[in-house]
């Protein structure tokens, strides 16, 4: 009897806490102790509120944490090596060729003074040691990739005259113009019109799926992540509270803080409530030592404000970080 | 139900220096508000609802049309800030943190309307207290600078300074798109609590669609400058009629992977710049359902029955093929429903 | 095309610019209290020579009446008066003096962007190290240090003690034969007449005043490189450049692109600065430039050469800041755009 084989890790993140230190205070904490598993050609989508700590995850990955913030443990693996490890050259080579990032607000991050096209050209030029001519070609191919209406013309137009969709397809076609291995997409989408955001995510899954790459994909919407992603975990101050495949969490979200994130789209303000703590009553439980939602968890116990709960996998393929988790 | 805005074939048209193009902003656009009511204008960039509510507000001229407020004229001469004007007509912003003054007290921010209407030291404090409290903020919070609060609470203090002065129209320009999902949901619940209230309409400006759904009472889809449809909340996203709204709604991802929109409409490429629009209909190059006489002609408004106007010679087709979207919104907040009751005790 | 109509448009505007630099500047110099015709004759002359002298050179009709000869002389016969100091008209002694100021401190700018560019660029690369300590005080020390006073030290240094300049006496040796005027610039002069032993010595002169203004510049040019590529390395779009692994040069070389600007912009700040900034440095090496030139005029109440310096270092301004808007044109699409 033939089994598939199971698709092998390409990124595995165990205990990794980022601070900030902060003037006179304890440092802010900013991740700690993510655990967290992408295989080859699955996408992660990973929701959070501002403050969460999902860039700076974004940013850990890349080795790209920069002073005064640090990786004070954890290991990040890519393809089985340290990334931790790797001298900044190796780094470099990595960065943009076999894990590249997506990033929202496309017009202030693009070089002003240099055409779309030979940013895009720059980026194959330098990683894949081509010609010129040939990094050029390659990036007129991308932009078509990418569905760029009338490529030639757009090859040498600047950042500052195309459209904020236009400007996020140029991000995506120098993410991908490697073909990566892993993508991480930061908030992509946010600030684009409704119809521009899904062609462009319509137009990531297809060239990602192409590339068989794998993707994480952190958004603020919890939404997007329903019709686009394969596995969806939920962040919050800092911490991964709920893990599963897509479907199984839809179906039966665990977690309250997942719970509370669905309930925002609910029209019913007796369900929302249900769920979240109007703001007077919310505490700080960070100093208690125990869970981190608790302050403003509807469910929170005396359990849950000494005792730091663990992931626990409550079936296959979903894990909730909980004293309590919600059960149906 | 007392009418408290009409505009009628509003028309605004930027010229653009060196040159003899016009950016065609808002073409032939007609509404009306009542009290108590909310009507949305929804649409995505270049649809123009920003301007129309800039024309409402009285800070820039119509090129043609007419605004009536309670039987007043609005214009660049008779606007907010005009004597009779004053107070009636309130607007809350988008940005919470920018609209608010980071040197002044908040107390002291939303006290502000009533200053220029003349009201003495005393009753405004009186009047400032009692709308921190109905918007839900501590009395503390009234010393506090604005850097001090969250972004949820902000916006409620924006809130409060527009409702002091009891107005009879809030122009609410794209409210809650800075705020996160949960300080989101609570702004408009307080909205929609203060409205019962004070009776007051609301013209409410957003491309944020499950928001809209959830507050609105009527809706205006507007692209290109134009409203291509409008009607009841529930008639928009339920039986949306025209392409454009149909593509635009089912852009919406909504939280449940099984709930799969199914459309024909998948409206491709980039929106035309509202520059030298073409003659037609402005939807022409992209729609999946265009004939040749939507090259040619604009659609007039066709009345499909209780305030439902559609701009489209095409709708009675569309509204066949796209069967599989009714109800969308009807459908996700009923499992949602479910989903939400279920695991509390 | 789109940049000859805008060259064309600015063109427009020289007219009326120089007009009210010239209105504002005559009515300033005459509103001097002091009677010209006494300077110009002595405290003994008598009434009559005095009286004599103001009608003939104007002093005794109104002051608009004056400026309104005062422009149809410059308009129609592109006559700025004359020196009565040197007897000469003053358009002939600008001629003379403003080439010799102009290649001066264009040399010497240039030296002042060889040595702050380069340092400025190192400084916010290597943001610790002896590169950014040394950019430090050289860029405080270029900035604390009187020009003239510099430029003697550097004379009692290499003339005095070392004997490896040439006196500094001026632009030429004065056995050494000037070349034709083509340019008035004597280093391109002496090489177009195929005058070797005319460009040696004016090389020769040049070199000191040359080091003087070149390090004096150096200071803010350095101060000014250093804080834009400071910002433009941390800017979004650095980042996002070493996000997608492009080698370090290639991201200094965009950061240095976008710097420029900056670069130009204070550049050309000093350049008019310079044309009449520079008359200490002149004075010290007995230049004989164009702004010893207005100071005279100053000192002696003689007018038209103070006049006439402004309006001259007017029009430079106005097609330095040209060149400076049409460089802005050609580096930064946005400007184009």
């Amino acid at each position: 009897m033939a089994t598939t084989p199971e698709p092998s890790t390409i990124l595995n993140i165990e205990g990794l806490h980022v601070s900030y230190p902060v003037y006179e205070t304890a440092p802010v904490r900013a991740l700690r102790g993510i655990d967290l598993q992408v295989r080859e050609g699955e996408n992660i989508g990973l929701v959070g509120e501002s403050g969460s700590g999902k860039t700076t995850l974004a940013r850990a990955i890349m080795q790209l944490i920069s002073r005064p913030g640090r990786v004070d443990s954890g290991r990040i693996e890519f393809a089985g090596r340290d990334l931790s490890k790797l001298s900044e050259e190796e780094l470099r080579a990595i960065r943009g060729d076999d894990i590249a990032m997506v990033i929202p607000n496309p017009r202030t991050e693009l070089n002003p003074l240099v055409t779309v096209g030979k940013q895009i050209a720059n980026v194959a030029r330098y990683h894949l040691s081509l010609p010129r001519k040939e990094a050029d070609a390659m990036a007129m191919a991308m932009l078509d990739a990418v569905q760029i209406p009338d490529p030639k013309r757009r090859f040498k137009a600047y950042p500052h005259e195309l459209s904020g969709g236009m400007a996020q397809r140029v991000v995506m076609a120098i993410a991908l113009i490697c073909s990566p291995r892993f993508i991480i997409s930061d908030d992509a989408t946010s600030g684009l019109d409704v119809t521009v955001q899904t062609q462009v995510l319509e137009l990531l899954q297809d060239l990602v799926q192409q590339q068989g790459a794998s993707m994480l994909f952190i958004t603020r919407d919890i939404g997007i992540t329903a019709h686009y992603c394969h596995q969806v975990a939920i962040i919050y101050a800092g911490e991964i509270v709920e893990i599963a495949d897509t479907a199984s969490f839809f179906d039966n979200p665990q977690h309250p803080y997942s719970v509370m994130l669905l309930s925002a789209f609910s029209h019913n303000p007796k369900l929302r409530g249900m769920w979240s703590k109007p703001e007077e009553l919310i505490e700080n439980a960070e100093a208690g030592g125990g869970c981190l939602f608790a302050g403003r968890c509807v469910r929170a116990s005396d359990t849950c404000l000494k005792e730091h709960p663990k992931m626990r996998s409550i079936r296959p393929g979903h894990g909730v970080r909980c004293h309590h988790p919600v059960e149906r | 139900m007392s009418v408290v805005l009409s505009v009628q074939n509003l028309i605004k048209h930027f010229p653009i220096a060196g040159s003899r193009s016009v950016v065609q902003a808002v073409n032939n656009v007609s509404f009306s508000v009542s009290r108590g009511e909310t009507l949305a204008l929804v649409g995505e960039s270049g649809s123009g609802k920003t301007t129309v509510g800039r024309c409402i507000l009285g800070l820039i001229d119509p090129t043609g049309g007419e605004i009536t407020f309670q039987g007043n004229r609005i214009d660049k001469r008779n606007n907010v800030r005009s004597r009779h004007l004053r107070g009636k007509i309130q607007l809350v912003f988008q940005e919470p943190a920018e609209s608010l003054d980071p040197r002044i007290r908040i107390g002291v921010t939303i006290g502000e309307p009533l200053r220029s209407l003349g009201s003495a030291r005393e009753d405004r404090d009186k009047q400032v207290r009692e709308m921190a409290r109905r918007v839900g903020l501590e009395e503390e919070a009234l010393y506090q600078y604005p850097a001090e609060l969250s972004a949820g609470q902000q916006q409620r203090v924006g809130i409060a300074r527009a409702i002091i002065t009891d107005p009879e129209l809030i122009v609410l320009d794209e409210p809650t798109s800075a705020l996160d999902p949960t300080a989101r949901s609570e702004v408009i619940d307080l909205l929609i609590t203060l409205q019962k209230e004070l009776d007051t309409a609301y013209l409410f400006i957003s491309h944020d669609l499950s928001t809209v759904r959830y507050l609105s009472h009527r809706v205006a889809v507007m692209y290109l400058g134009m409203i291509v449809e409008q009607g009841s909340s529930q008639d928009i996203f339920s039986r949306p009629r025209h392409p454009y709204s149909i593509g635009l709604l089912s852009s919406v991802l909504l939280p449940n992977p099984r709930l799969e929109r199914h459309s024909e409409v998948s409206l491709q490429g980039e929106i035309p710049s509202p520059i030298d629009l073409p003659n037609g209909c402005f939807l022409a190059s992209r729609c999946p359902f265009v004939e040749a006489q939507c090259s040619e002609r604009m659609p007039d408004a066709d009345d499909i029955g209780s305030g439902h106007l559609v701009h489209c010679f095409k709708h009675r087709d569309v509204i066949d093929d796209e069967k599989g979207t009714l109800d969308y919104y009807e459908r996700f907040q009923a499992e949602a429903e479910k989903l939400l009751s279920s695991g509390q005790q | 095309m789109r940049v000859l109509r805008y060259i064309g448009k600015r063109m427009l505007f020289i007219g009326p610019q120089l007009f009210g630099i010239t209105l504002v500047s005559f009515f300033l110099v005459k509103l001097i209290p002091g009677d010209p015709a006494v300077m110009m004759l002595g405290p003994l002359a008598t009434e009559s020579t005095l009286a004599e002298l103001r009608t003939e050179m104007g002093f005794d009709r109104t002051l608009p009446e004056q400026f309104f000869i005062y422009i149809k002389n410059l308009v129609l016969h592109g006559d700025l008066g004359t020196s009565w100091q040197t007897t000469r008209p003053v358009t002939e002694d600008l001629f003379l003096r403003m080439p010799a100021t102009l290649e001066l401190i264009t040399l010497g700018l240039l030296l002042g962007l060889l040595i702050g560019v380069p340092l400025g660029v190192g400084a916010a690369y290597l943001k610790r190290g002896i590169v950014a300590k040394f950019s430090d005080y050289y860029g405080l020390l270029a900035g604390a240090l009187p020009d003239f006073w510099l430029g003697l030290v550097l004379i009692f240094l290499f003339y005095t003690i070392l004997g490896w300049v040439p006196a500094p006496l001026g632009r030429l040796d004065f056995f050494i034969i000037a070349p034709p005027t083509v340019t008035g610039a004597l280093l391109i002069d002496s090489l177009l007449d195929g005058n070797w032993s005319a460009f040696t010595s004016a090389a020769g002169h040049l070199l000191l005043p040359v080091i003087t203004l070149g390090l004096i510049s150096g200071g803010p040019i350095l101060k000014m490189t250093q804080s834009t590529m400071d910002r433009m390395l941390e800017s979004d779009y650095s980042r996002y450049e070493e996000m997608c692994g492009l080698p370090k040069s290639v991201i200094v070389r965009h950061a240095l692109r976008n710097s420029l600007p900056s670069v130009v912009t204070i550049v050309s700040v000093l350049y008019g600065f310079l044309i009449g900034g520079a008359v200490l440095v002149e004075i010290v090496f007995s230049w004989g430039g164009a702004g010893q030139y207005a100071v005279q005029g100053v000192l002696n109440a003689d007018i038209n050469p103070v006049l006439g310096f402004v309006f001259f270092a007017a029009v430079l301004s106005l097609i330095i800041y040209l060149i400076v808007d049409l460089i802005y044109f050609a580096i930064d699409p946005r400007v184009r755009g």
